[in-house]
């Protein structure tokens, strides 16, 4: 029985106190679990969407490319392509060139980034491509299909099928231009990315700077994004033999989608500290109440001959117990809730615009949460922390009585 | 009487009234932070998107805002239109031409958007002359002296001086081309102004695309920017046919409703925090009921009634939430203020964000906003109250016979 | 040798700025066996000398010594661990733990003392026969008669086989018919056992059945019928 066994009983020696005080933990934990849960599934959906359209889980580029996107710091890909999907966990490579240039159709000109890519390999990653019908999407690499964004298309005064011409600058210093068909149009939700795309074959995109055969980019997609760090090594180690070339993770190289989960994070970490800390004040409070009522028993235990310690020791089985106790209910009540959080989700679509952009994706309005099991259990013991450093101050204040004074409360 | 005698019934405890209390001024204060401080997020959002590019209500021929057509045009003269002129909400007007083209220096070319704008209006309606880094704005007398973004600069590697060729599609069909002098560089932190945006004297670009005399929209500023769709709505009938007028919420329609959506987030995040803080008062006021048992039960023989016990004790919680709400609010305020004063810079530790079409820039910095203030303060009394109801109630329903007898 | 020896003890309360004399210039001795009382109307320093003679007090000047172990010297703990040895206590109003049936609370001191569970049981289920309340071990105090508290504090005080017993005003709660049990119960286990028993009173019958009579008045000792013998 001993230790353990009293302090259970003590517990629940004032029932509904310690049911308030517990509901309160367990409610906040569930509440932290489970929104932790929903902005893990949230954001590892917009990582998802954010590398397949960007720069991959991790992105191979010239040295300098990512600071400056200077056009001129292009690499010849010659069969990086072929190794680097030859890695373990590799889904995709997609190679990229990106080429600001001058869209102009017969009525308006518009400035523009022409991506020149893979066909075949972008429309099996690309959420952009998504809706776009084999027909639709760009025949070869070669060819002069472009596939552009649904603003840029109005803005232009164009309509699939018709021609328009791209201009840059070609690396012999003139301005070069090149007439290209629209064949698909791409409906992204985000301003920038439907006022701005052009997506055509690399081939073609390569003429109109002279820089065939070169990528700016090779975006790598992955099986499973847990395999980054292992796969960044290997490719990292790959690239050796190609000097001036760097392999970085998506969290460099789109600083936008890392910076936006990030600083919604800590938002949302600012407020499950207050949270923590009203429920650590509660606890304390119920803590010292139940101290405070006892403080005659306290009297007689010591004078039955307990050490202080002893009498410590007891009231912080208490506490731990709570602690555990909630933590309990609180994971059970959390798995609950994020499990219904990953079937259902929580449909937003009332509450914000059908295509929020945020971090440079499109955020999803039905939210749906992941399992984050690891961070659970962490949570759950901070909170049994809290508790049993609640219990310290009313521990130590009942250490300190003398049996005398104990006795002569009430 | 009775509100005496709650409110020294609340001292009865100190350490646990005094407990209670900070839980509820902690709740209280930090949420108020934290409500300034997003909408501070929201604040530097929508001053990205109104203040740096599209000012708060905007003039042009209809659907212009969709398409940037160069033959959507109108006379320079409606920026000077009776019914803008009268509207007392608009403080300042700017007429702007806008065209699209390539801006290049010797092997290096960008695609480039020019806002053709007179110096002296724009700065009332946008404020880049705030986050000029080099040079100056550009001036009228200055033929062709324009200011681009910090980020185009180190892209073509300009600086101030260098001359670039500007090529576009003139309304005549010509390809309009001319040479611009770099004159100043600024700096929003936005990279899609930063990387994109020039801005040149009106009659230089007027000129470049031969639309002389025209513009294509009127870009205001509102002493109340949220205000916007009701003047815009005011205005509509006085201006002429084939013009519209359109408030921000309408141009970036994704950012009025993310603001709506806030409103909804602040109230979840509100009542999920004091739920965990009415559970707190919960807890207190059932332990001060239990413990004057007796107390009640000598009240109640001697003839008090069990609603004034009932009331009694919600006027307890009543004034503990009234004292939590002063407290709260204060030292809420006061933290507001520090944010708003100093606030806290993240530039080494993030980028800028793009958020519903603005930027979220990287920096902590609050603003005050009344429902900030009200929302957490009423639900805090709400909250009070009804944690006081239950035991209340059981105070309220006690058999004064019983009661007298317990220990 | 004396198994309890109080020399020229005097114990002073401060409250506030006042001082409040409890004990004056009390010099006492007990043996081994004794079933004494200290007797005096209240406040007369009963209780305060009973919480020096049983460690949980020390004195504002003079020498308490009890077996060996002068009380100013030693530390808190040193006095807790006697306490858990060698004295047993009951008190006015029994002060059982609500939270623990009978025989666990008889079995608190021999938890204390980490006694295996089975033995403790043992000791304690004898001592529940020997007091006449076996068949309560599992009720919980609140469930027990005032007498039968008191015997479960007995049981308690008994259990670990202390030298001296303190109890105080281990009646006064209780109806007269009640006391006289417990006395008695008392007396017997001080012959049967050799356990010393102290305790305090302002009760006329249960001092009549004392063997030594301590009178303490303001404080001070006012007679001692093992003196004037």
């Amino acid at each position: 029985m001993d230790h353990l066994f009293l302090a259970w009983k003590n517990l629940w020696r004032n029932r509904r106190r310690t049911i308030i005080t517990l509901a309160a933990i367990a409610f906040s934990i569930m509440l932290v679990q489970a929104a932790h849960n929903l902005s893990y599934g949230v954001y590892a959906g917009m990582v998802d969407s954010g590398v397949r359209a960007g720069s991959g889980h991790i992105a191979v580029y010239r040295q300098n490319y990512l600071e400056s996107r200077d056009e001129t710091l292009h690499f010849p890909d010659r069969n990086l392509i072929t190794e680097i999907t030859a890695i373990a966990g590799v889904e995709e490579v997609l190679p990229r060139l990106y080429i600001p240039a001058l869209a102009q159709s017969s009525r308006e000109s518009r400035g523009v980034m022409v991506i020149g890519v893979d066909p075949q390999r972008e429309r099996r990653i690309n959420p952009f491509l998504k809706e776009l019908n084999k027909n639709s999407m760009v025949r070869a690499t070669d060819s002069r299909d472009a596939v552009i964004g649904v603003r840029l298309l109005d803005e232009l005064q164009i309509k699939p099928g018709q021609k328009f011409v791209v201009t840059a600058q070609h690396q012999d210093g003139k301005l070069h231009s090149e007439l290209l068909r629209v064949r698909g149009v791409i409906k992204s939700g985000m301003k920038d990315i439907d006022g701005s795309l052009i997506m055509i074959g690399r081939e073609r995109a390569g003429l109109l700077t002279g820089s065939s055969g070169s990528v700016h980019e090779l975006a790598i997609i992955l099986t499973n994004s847990d395999d980054k760090e292992t796969v960044l090594g290997q490719v990292s180690t790959l690239i050796e033999a190609h000097p001036g070339i760097e392999a970085v993770n998506w969290e460099r190289a789109m600083p936008n989608l890392a910076n936006a989960i990030k600083l919604d994070y800590a938002s949302q970490k600012f407020i499950f500290l207050i949270i923590l800390l009203i429920v650590t004040i509660g606890v304390i409070n119920t803590l010292l109440m139940s101290v405070m009522e006892r403080m005659r028993e306290f009297g007689v235990i010591l004078a039955l001959g307990s050490k202080p310690m002893t009498l410590r020791i007891m009231i912080m089985t208490e506490a731990l117990m709570l602690g555990l106790l909630a933590a309990a209910i609180g994971t059970l009540l959390g798995s609950l809730a994020t499990w219904y959080l990953v079937s259902t989700g929580i449909d937003l679509a009332a509450f914000v615009p059908e295509t929020l952009e945020f971090g440079g994706v499109v955020f999803d309005p039905i939210m749906r949460a992941s399992w984050d099991p690891a961070w659970m259990v962490k949570i759950a013991g901070y909170v049994t922390g809290l508790t049993l450093l609640a219990s310290l101050y009313p521990a130590i204040k009942a250490g300190r009585i003398t049996p005398v004074e104990g006795m002569r409360h009430h | 009487m009775l509100l005496s005698l709650a409110f020294r019934n609340l001292w009865r405890n100190r350490r646990r009234t005094l407990l209670t209390l900070s839980a509820m001024v902690v709740s209280a204060a930090l949420l108020i932070l934290a409500l300034g401080v997003f909408s501070g997020m929201f604040k530097d959002m929508l001053a990205s998107a109104t203040e740096q590019y599209y000012g708060h209500l905007v003039l042009a021929k209809p659907e212009y805002h969709l398409r940037r057509d160069l033959f959507a045009n109108l006379s320079v003269d409606i920026t000077n239109h009776p019914a803008l002129m009268n509207e007392p909400e608009i403080l300042a007007r700017s007429p702007r031409l806008r065209s699209f083209g390539l801006l290049s220096k010797q092997l290096s070319s960008q695609p480039v958007e020019l806002l053709g704008i007179i110096p002296e209006l724009e700065q009332q309606v946008t404020s880049l002359q705030n986050k000029i880094t080099a040079g100056d704005y550009p001036k009228l007398e200055d033929r062709n002296g324009a200011m681009i973004g910090q980020g185009l600069a180190k892209k073509m590697k300009l600086k101030l001086g260098d001359e670039l060729v500007f090529v576009t599609q003139a309304a005549d069909g010509s390809i309009g081309n001319d040479l611009l002098i770099v004159r100043g560089v600024f700096a929003t932190g936005d990279s899609r102004n930063d990387n994109n945006l020039v801005l040149v004297p009106l009659p230089w670009l007027q000129e470049v695309v031969v639309l002389p005399g025209r513009i294509h929209e009127v870009a205001m500023t509102l002493a109340n920017p949220m205000l916007a769709a009701e003047v815009a709505d005011r205005l509509t009938p006085h201006l002429p046919e084939n013009t519209e007028v359109l408030g921000w919420g309408d141009l970036l329609p994704e950012m009025r409703e993310v603001i709506a959506a806030y409103g909804v987030s602040r109230m979840i995040i509100v009542t999920i925090l004091y739920l965990a803080t009415g559970l707190g008062i919960l807890n207190t006021f059932f332990m001060s009921v239990m413990e004057r048992t007796r107390e009640f039960g000598i009240l109640m023989a001697q003839g008090m009634r069990p609603m004034a016990i009932r009331a009694l004790v919600l006027l307890e919680t009543l004034f503990l939430g009234g004292i939590a709400l002063a407290i709260g609010l204060f030292c809420g305020a006061l933290m507001t203020l520090y944010m708003q004063q100093i606030g806290i810079d993240l530039t080494s530790y993030i980028t800028p964000i793009t958020y519903a079409g603005g930027t979220i820039l990287p920096r902590l910095h609050a603003v005050f906003e009344v429902a900030n203030f009200l929302v957490p303060a009423g639900m805090l009394l709400l909250v009070s109250l009804v944690a006081g109801f239950l035991p209340a109630n059981r105070a309220a329903r006690l058999n004064p016979v019983v009661a007298v007898r317990e220990d | 040798m004396s198994l309890i020896e109080l020399k020229n003890v005097s114990k002073i309360y401060r409250l506030g700025n006042q001082e409040i004399p409890a004990l004056t210039n009390v010099s006492l001795t007990f043996d081994e066996g004794e079933f004494a009382v200290l007797a005096g109307p209240s406040g007369s320093g009963k209780t305060t000398a009973l919480n020096l003679i049983g460690c949980l007090d020390r004195p504002t000047s003079g020498e308490v010594i009890v077996s060996n172990l002068t009380l100013g010297t030693a530390s808190s703990k040193q006095l807790a661990d006697f306490r858990l040895h060698h004295i047993g206590f009951i008190f006015q109003s029994y002060n059982l733990i609500p939270v623990l049936t009978a025989a666990e609370n008889a079995e608190f001191t021999l938890m204390l003392q980490k006694v295996p569970k089975l033995k403790r049981r043992k000791i304690v289920c004898q001592l529940f026969a020997d007091l006449g309340i076996d068949g309560l071990e599992d009720r919980r105090p609140a469930d027990l008669s005032g007498g039968q508290q008191q015997r479960v504090a007995i049981a308690r005080a008994m259990a670990a086989n202390p030298h001296v017993i303190l109890a105080d005003e281990p009646t006064a709660n209780l109806d007269s018919h009640t006391a006289e049990e417990l006395l008695a119960l008392m007396r017997q286990l001080n012959q049967e056992k050799g356990t010393t028993f102290i305790f305090s009173s302002h009760d006329d019958r249960v001092i009549s059945q004392a063997q030594r009579v301590i009178r303490l008045e303001d404080g001070r000792l006012a007679d001692d019928s093992k003196e004037s013998q």
